[in-house]
């Protein structure tokens, strides 16, 4: 496996202009595999970004822009605040990428947590305040969206999640959507489903766990 | 004696709401007080299953891949590159750059005073790094109806803000775009953009912030007024 992953990142280191996918394609693909060779690679991104490397942030950019903007406009659900956010995301990066310690995790991880952290700001400010509406009335934008690449992120990963998604109890997965991309507090999910906290607390724990395993994440 | 060694239940089970980010700030801050007294051994256990989620949601994220618009990618690249080069190696074309459209403001500047400076080649963090560096930083994008694109990266605890306006057509001749700092109590010049200023793209930075809470962009005759009188053209709100 050790073999596997330093080819492919040689491959990488070799031709700069090669577009990075989250998910490289390696046939007869091992999804544990094709996982640590993201992580590698990230990894190695993030470390040259934290030297101030604007290639190296174009290439962490492009390898993670469809999962990052994605995560994003599911939690706040309109194009203009996702854009922003998700620019703030990147420029958060781009100035702290040094604070990575890949001993606490995935650069991925690492990553999406920092971009979930604004998007649930985001939605909860928002709704904190009166005149969501009007404010933005004057200023929305931008073109349509692309259709999802389809190299940025192997249909077969995005499969692979989808079925480890429909494996959950409805229970389960509704208290993680409203939880993660509604931004919804615990208690505030347990409010809305009239559960107590400590159900609501194993439902989430349970499916997380479930999750887990289907993906094979250790 | 004030610690307890044994571990304690009801942490381990916020360590799911805690890596979903589904605390309230004050459950949150609670929390990792309750962490910082319980001992190694438990923090060790908590932050285990917070990143082991943390690593789940990173892979399902896959299941809602989305792109972004291009012009992201443009405004994050021209963002990063000009805070690159500015401060390690500032190259002879963007130099001159500078210049060229430091000329083009200056007349407005001298005109309607000061409100925007270009960024300096500076040797200290400029505006523009702090603005970046600054905890609270926001990016608030627009699209301008006659074309083009404006984005405020601002950061109120620096009270300043850096404009990129991209793909912006030039203003009718004879005119000037200008910028207004706008707060209940009225609008505040923020410098002019002729023709030669806003092709293809511009960088500005906006200090003094203070109150304002709209960046307003509007047609102005000559090199630009002391108070807005022509059409607004589009306006940002810097919240």
């Amino acid at each position: 496996m050790g073999a596997v992953v330093t080819q492919l990142l040689d491959r990488r280191l070799l031709d700069r202009r090669l577009d990075l996918p989250v998910t490289l394609p390696v046939n007869g693909t091992d999804n544990e595999r094709v996982w640590l060779v993201t992580t590698a690679d990230l990894d190695m991104l993030l470390r040259r970004v934290a030297q101030r490397d604007p290639e190296a942030f174009a290439d962490l950019y492009d390898a993670t822009r469809s999962r990052v903007y994605g995560m994003v406009a599911r939690v706040l659900r309109d194009r203009g605040y996702s854009e922003e956010t998700t620019q703030d995301v990147y420029l958060q990066v781009w100035r702290t990428a040094e604070s990575y310690d890949p001993a606490s995790g995935s650069a991925l991880a690492w990553l999406l947590t920092l971009a979930h952290r604004r998007a649930v700001d985001r939605v909860r400010a928002e709704q904190a305040a009166t005149q969501r509406d009007s404010r933005y009335g004057a200023t929305t934008l931008e073109r349509p969206a692309d259709h999802v690449s389809d190299a940025v992120i192997a249909g077969e990963e995005r499969q692979r999640v989808t079925a480890c998604l429909d494996g959950l109890t409805d229970l389960q997965r509704e208290c993680i959507e409203l939880a993660y991309y509604q931004g919804m507090t615990y208690v505030q999910v347990s409010e809305r489903l009239s559960a107590n906290l400590a159900t609501v607390k194993s439902r989430m724990r349970d499916g997380l766990r479930a999750l887990r395993n289907c993906l094979g994440v250790r | 004696m004030t610690q307890s060694h044994v571990p304690d239940p009801d942490l381990l089970d916020l360590a799911v709401p805690y890596a979903l980010h589904a605390l309230s700030d004050a459950e949150r801050d609670a929390l990792e007080s309750r962490l910082t007294a319980a001992g190694r051994t438990a923090n060790d256990t908590f932050y285990d299953e917070v990143r082991a989620v943390r690593e789940t949601m990173a892979v399902v994220s896959a299941a809602n891949a989305e792109e972004p618009s291009a012009g992201l990618r443009e405004r994050l690249l021209s963002a990063v590159a000009d805070d690159n080069v500015r401060s390690l190696r500032p190259s002879k074309r963007l130099r001159t750059a500078w210049m060229s459209a430091a000329a083009a403001l200056a007349i407005g500047l001298i005109t309607v005073g000061i409100g925007v400076s270009l960024r300096p080649p500076a040797q200290a963090p400029s505006t523009a790094d702090q603005v970046f560096a600054a905890s609270d930083v926001h990016t608030i994008s627009g699209a301008i109806p006659a074309g083009g694109t404006a984005t405020v990266v601002f950061s109120r605890d620096r009270d300043a803000g850096v404009l990129v306006m991209n793909d912006v057509p030039p203003p009718a001749p004879g005119t000037v775009y200008q910028m207004w700092l706008v707060s209940d109590s009225g609008a505040t010049s923020a410098g002019t953009m002729d023709a030669m200023a806003v092709a293809p793209s511009t960088t500005a930075v906006l200090t003094n912030l203070g109150s304002s809470n709209k960046l307003r962009f509007t047609v102005e005759p000559g090199s630009g007024s002391t108070q807005p009188t022509g059409q607004v053209i589009a306006e940002l709100p810097l919240v």
